[in-house]
This record gives structure tokens, sequence and C-alpha cells, in this order.
């Protein structure tokens, strides 16, 4: 049992089923579609179509009760033709100047009858409307500011894009041109499209809500919904096809700007190197030196491994645009890939081999006596080097710079830490620590050892080297150093300016921060360092003056008081020698 | 390249023509020319000729005026206007001189070794 529609085709009534009603308005809008975009023509035809359906189906309708079926609407789509028919139809006109272009699907072709070298130029000149000599000026003009980049880009498209071989295609090829007032009326068709579709969808479902049989509410709800859930879909579909587009183009020049911005960076990096520009740049990425993997293959990994990926990019976003594009054989889509996984499994393996240089800290201690002649101030001072370096503060930087040590190349670092602590003995004494990582415990020994570290004492003034040297080869292994210094009891120290920067958290007893305390006068207690010229501006901000330092220490030896206050201290020691005080 | 493609361009190339020449005899409406390029197997479906017609009225080639039916919708009879004689005039002496150009050129044998693509 179906139901059934009366229909007016060409001004004649029918009875037609609700099956075969939906066939035939499916086939008519089809026709309508791929019929040109001329409305006054398209309406026309319709109408000459509808009329001729018309005349076919009276001819098989006996008597009035008679219903047109869905078998009817096959056989008049068989005597008819298929929507395709119609829009072939049109080709004969598309150089008729009265006739109106066709439908806007204009095609990325190359230009087999107008090349210079694969056509590629001609193809893309007629695809944005222009003339293809100033196409060709374009890719000429843009070669030297792309570092070459076009020249890569050009045999790619040569590649991707099908020569126009066919009338149709070259018809394609040179259809409508895209620019924005077209890119408007293509808007404008699929949102007319939409509309159309909203309000047949509209109007469908308020009818079927007014007719609404209460008995069969429920079944006409739910058919009501299927529609407009349908309308929905089609509406999604015209938008997501619009999108998309958009999508393709954004994909094209996100890929391109990326790949274009990563030859130029490779260039530019590439003949830094030659060139010998010693910029810190070059030493990035960190991993360059010292690894298995030769410094040219690992360049051309890193860039397949970037670049690979926007290739794909590029090539979707020119599929989505232009459906002709040809696609990557599955071949060639499977060596892309290996290529690929091989770049990624070699920057992976340098990846480990740089951490595993890094696994164990080794270090080189120096101990040594000073000569300090007490009754003089002893002077520290770190000595820049101005011939090797002229940068100031590195340390705030990340602590390394390249520079020449004669005509070797080598690294330069001043990441040392400085302190001073006082010594039982009365000898003064230097102990320096370099520290290194890399794989095994020797090799890190052995790498902090080879670190070139100086030291002058003359006269009672201690010269320090600011920097360290070591093997270019070794940038970041964590390399420092460490300088401490001990001075005996009641020796007076001045501490440089140069100082600076390198002090590393030094006690004294008035708790000047280590910022605060070159360019004054120290003096050596029997535990820290006390300024001797220092005013409140430097002090620390937990240090009270004027209260009385009180340390009480009671242990398995016996009783130590001790009692300080500005230079002077007491102590009192109580133990099994009886009491003593200093 | 697909024969079907081919031979659908051949047709579709000289179906303007035809309709043209058809009408020449005298003014028809659609359901004739239809019948009469179907006998001549110049058509395959119906449907290729409604935007054919419909383009060469808007050219001004042809006119047409609704005629009532007993048996059906009203009827629409094309018939040729004055352009559309001088168009097919035109057509006539192409047509002879491709007609001969073509016999020409397939009834003579090659005389080298190139060969039809």
């Amino acid at each position: 049992m179906n139901k059934t529609i009366n229909i007016n085709l060409g001004s004649i009534f029918f009875h037609i089923d609700e099956s075969a009603y939906q066939k035939l308005k499916q086939y008519l809008d089809a026709i309508r579609r791929s019929l040109s975009d001329d409305p006054q023509g398209k309406d026309e035809i319709i109408a000459d179509i509808e009329s001729r359906i018309a005349e076919l189906l009276s001819e098989r309708v006996k008597n009035e009760r008679q219903v047109i079926n869905e078998t009817d609407i096959e056989e008049i789509t068989k005597i008819m033709g298929q929507p395709e028919d119609y829009a072939g139809s049109e080709e004969i006109f598309e150089e008729q100047p009265h006739s109106s272009k066709r439908k806007s699907n204009k095609k990325l072709f190359r230009d087999g009858d107008d090349k210079f070298l694969g056509g590629v130029s001609s193809g893309l000149a007629h695809y944005v409307g222009m003339d293809t000599f100033w196409m060709r000026v374009i890719w000429i003009a843009l070669t030297p500011f792309t570092s070459g980049m076009t020249l890569l880009l050009y045999p790619f498209l040569w590649i991707l894009l099908p020569i126009a071989e066919t009338t149709a295609e070259k018809l394609q090829m040179k259809g409508e041109d895209v620019n924005i007032s077209n890119i408007e009326k293509k808007i404008r068709e699929e949102f007319a499209d939409i509309s159309e579709h909203v309000k047949e969808g509209a109007s469908e479902f308020s009818e079927k809500v007014k007719n609404a049989d209460y008995k069969k509410y429920e079944s006409q709800a739910k058919s009501g919904l299927q529609d407009i859930i349908a309308t929905l879909g089609k509406i999604f579909s015209a938008i997501f096809k619009f999108l998309g587009k958009f999508i393709g183009a954004l994909l094209i020049f996100i890929a391109a700007a990326t790949l274009i911005g990563l030859v130029i960076a490779g260039f530019s990096w590439g003949s830094f190197e030659i060139l010998g520009f010693g910029g810190d740049m070059i030493n990035f990425p960190p991993f360059i030196y010292g690894s298995m993997i030769p410094f040219w293959l690992l360049g051309i990994f890193f860039f397949i491994a970037v670049a690979l990926p926007f290739v794909v990019l590029f090539i979707l976003g020119l599929r989505i645009l232009s459906s002709n594009v040809k696609s990557l054989s599955t071949t060639t889509k499977l060596s892309m890939l290996g290529i690929w996984i091989v770049a990624i499994l070699g920057l992976s393996f340098t990846g480990i081999e740089f951490t595993a240089q890094r696994a164990h800290t080794g270090s080189d201690i120096i101990k040594q006596d000073l000569s300090v002649a007490q009754q003089e101030t002893f002077t520290i001072k770190m000595l820049e080097n101005e011939a090797l370096s002229n940068k100031m503060r590195l340390r705030y930087s990340e602590g390394y710079e390249t520079v020449f040590d004669g005509d070797q190349k080598k690294l330069l670092s001043n990441r040392i830490r400085f302190n001073i602590k006082h010594t039982e003995g009365n000898v003064a004494k230097i102990k320096i620590r370099k520290s290194a990582e890399a794989s095994s415990r020797l090799l890190a020994n052995n790498l902090a050892e080879s670190i070139t570290y100086h030291f002058d004492l003359t006269e009672n003034n201690l010269i320090l080297d600011g920097y360290f040297l070591t093997s270019i080869k070794n940038i970041y292994r964590e390399q420092y150093i460490d300088v401490i210094v001990y001075i005996p009891e009641g020796t007076i120290l001045y501490l440089d300016a140069s100082t600076y920067s390198f002090l590393d958290d030094v006690k004294n007893f008035q708790k000047v921060k280590d910022r605060d305390m070159p360019k004054h006068l120290y003096k050596m207690t029997n535990e820290s360092l006390y300024c001797l010229d220092c005013d409140e501006n430097d002090f620390g901000y937990n240090y009270d003056p004027n209260k009385d330092n009180f340390n009480l220490q009671i242990d398995e030896n016996g009783i130590i008081i001790k009692l300080s206050n500005n230079a002077d201290s007491t102590a009192i020691k109580i133990n099994k020698t009886g009491i003593t005080i200093d | 390249m697909k024969i079907e493609n081919t031979k659908a361009q051949m047709r579709k190339g000289v179906l303007e023509y035809c309709i043209l020449s058809i009408l020449q005899h005298g003014d028809a409406y659609t359901s004739e020319i239809l019948s009469q390029l179907k006998d001549a197997k110049l058509i395959v479906v119906e449907g290729t000729i409604y935007p054919l017609l419909t383009r060469l009225k808007n050219a001004g080639l042809l006119s047409y005026r609704w005629e009532e039916s007993t048996s059906g919708p009203p009827r629409k009879y094309y018939a040729l206007t004055e352009s559309g004689i001088l168009f097919l005039n035109e057509l006539n002496n192409t047509w002879s001189n491709l007609v001969g150009s073509v016999n020409a050129v397939i009834s003579k044998k090659p005389t080298n070794d190139e060969q039809d693509n």
C-alpha cells in the first residue's frame, strides 16, 4: 500500500506514488543542477522537459484512476537520459558568444600547446586568468626571493599536474576565471541552494504538521524529522564543500610557506657554515657535534623529517582544490614513508646518542697552596680574556661562546662558581674542581681534565681566569668549574669588581649578598668573612648589627660558647682540658 | 580514450545542423524533431535535445509558438527564423566541404610509415 500525491506536470494532472514522486523530483533536481547557471534558459529547459515527461506519461496512463509508479519513472528516465547527458549536450555551445558560460569548474592543467618547459606557467595563468607572459615573469622574479624554492616547486607541479589533452580538458583549463566576483557568485549559488533546501524542508514539514492525522501523528512526525535531518545533511554537505575549498587553499598556503621557510633556513644555515661566519647559531641543534652520523646527513634527515609532511599537506591541498591533480602512486607513497621513517630513526638515534653522552658526571680536582703574606691585603681578581671574547656577562645567556684560540675553534664558557672559605691551618689554599658529563665516568673525567683553566698569584694578587676553554666538540656537556679559596683567620681580603657574577653564596658575617660583595675589604674570622667597610645598604636583610651574635654548642666534646660583636669575637670552650677563652 | 566518448562527440557536433535541417522542411514540435532524430539514430536519449533547442532559440536561430493538443499538454512548435535560414545555408556549405574532405582523407591510403593514433 502506498500513499499517492497529485501533481501538475506540464499543466497536466497526475496521480503519482509517493516513492515515484520522490524519484521524479530527484531526477528533475539533478537535471537542474547539471545545467548551466543561466537562470532563464534553465527554467525554460526544465519546463520543456517537464512537458515532454508529461506527454510520455499521459501515453502510459490508460484511464483516469491509474497511478504512476516507480517503474514508469524509471522508463521515462531511460528515454530521457541521465542528467549527465544534458550537461554533455551543452559542451557544443562552449565557445559560442551568445551562450552563457558553464558552471565554474575550472581545473588546473598544464598547457601543452603553450609551453616553455612543461606548460606549468601557462596552465597556472589560465587558472588565475592572467597572461602567460606575466606568469612566467612572476616565476622568474620569485626565484631569487625564495632562494630558488620556485626551482624546486616547478618540477613538482610538472609531475603533479596532468597535461590538458582532450578538448574537454582544454576547455576546463580555460574555463571561468577564478577571481573575486566569480568566487562571490559561487558562494551565492551555494547559499541559494542551501536556502532552497531549507525552504523546501520547512514547507514540507509545516504541511505535514498541518495535515497531521492525529492517529498517525507519530509516524508522520518521524518522517518529518527524517526530512529535516536529510535537509540538514544537504546543508552541511554544501557548507563543507565550500569550507573544503577554503581549507585546501589554506593548506597549500601553509605548506608552501613552511617549505619555502625551511629551504631558506637551510640555505642560510649551510652558507654560514661554508662561508665560515662564526655565529653561535651554527651550534644548533646541540647534538650535531660528536655524533656518529655526519653533520650533512643529519641536516638532510632533519629537512626530510620536517619537510615531507608539509609536502604531503601541499599535495592534499592541491587535490582538494582541483580534483584532477594526479595522485601519487602507491610505490611513491610507500618510498616517501620509508624515507621519512629512516630520517626520523636517524634523528632519534642521534637524540639518544646525545642523551647517552651526558649519562655520567666526571670531575678533575686540583689543589694547591697559596703563599699569601698575611700582613698585606690579599686581592682576588677574575680575568676576562678580551682577545678571545668581547662578550660581557656571557653568564646571562646560555654560558657558551665559540671563539678562535689562534686558528683553533674552541668553546669558551664562564660557568665558574667562586667561593671563599675559612681554613684551620695557616696556609691559604686553592681548590679547583672541573666537571663535565659523558657517556662513561672515565670519559667524563678525561673531558673534565681537558678543560683549560689558569690562575696566577703575584705579590698577594690572585688572578683567576674568568673563563675556561674546551674543545668545540664538547658543547652541551655541562662543563663547569668550582673554585674555592681557603684563607686562614686574620687575612685581610679585597674582592675586585671583576669577581662580580662569579661569587656563589659566599658566607659572611653581615650576610652581604653576593652581588654586593665585590669592591669591599674583608677580614677572615674564625669561621667566615667579616666585611670591614660595608655600610647598612650592603648588609643582608636578616642581619641586625646591634644584636650580639651568641652561639651555644653542646656535644660530647664539651661546651662551646661563642660571642661576637662587630669585628671582635670571644669563644669560651669547656672540655676535658679545662676552660679556655680565646 | 573511450570510443563511446568520441562517438558522442562526433554525433553532438552535427546535431545542431540536423535540427535546423529538419525545421527547414516545415515547423515541428519537439516530439516530432525527437522522433526524426531517433529514427536516424542521431540521439539515444531524449534529454539531450532540450538544452540544444533552448540555446538555438536564445541565439535567435529558432522561434516557437504554442499550439493546443488534443491528446496532451500544449505543444511548442519550432520554426526557423531569418537568421536561422542564413545560418543553415552556411552550415550546408560547411557540411558538404567537410564531407568531401573527410572522405578524401579516409579513402586515401597512407603513403608513408605514419600510422593513425
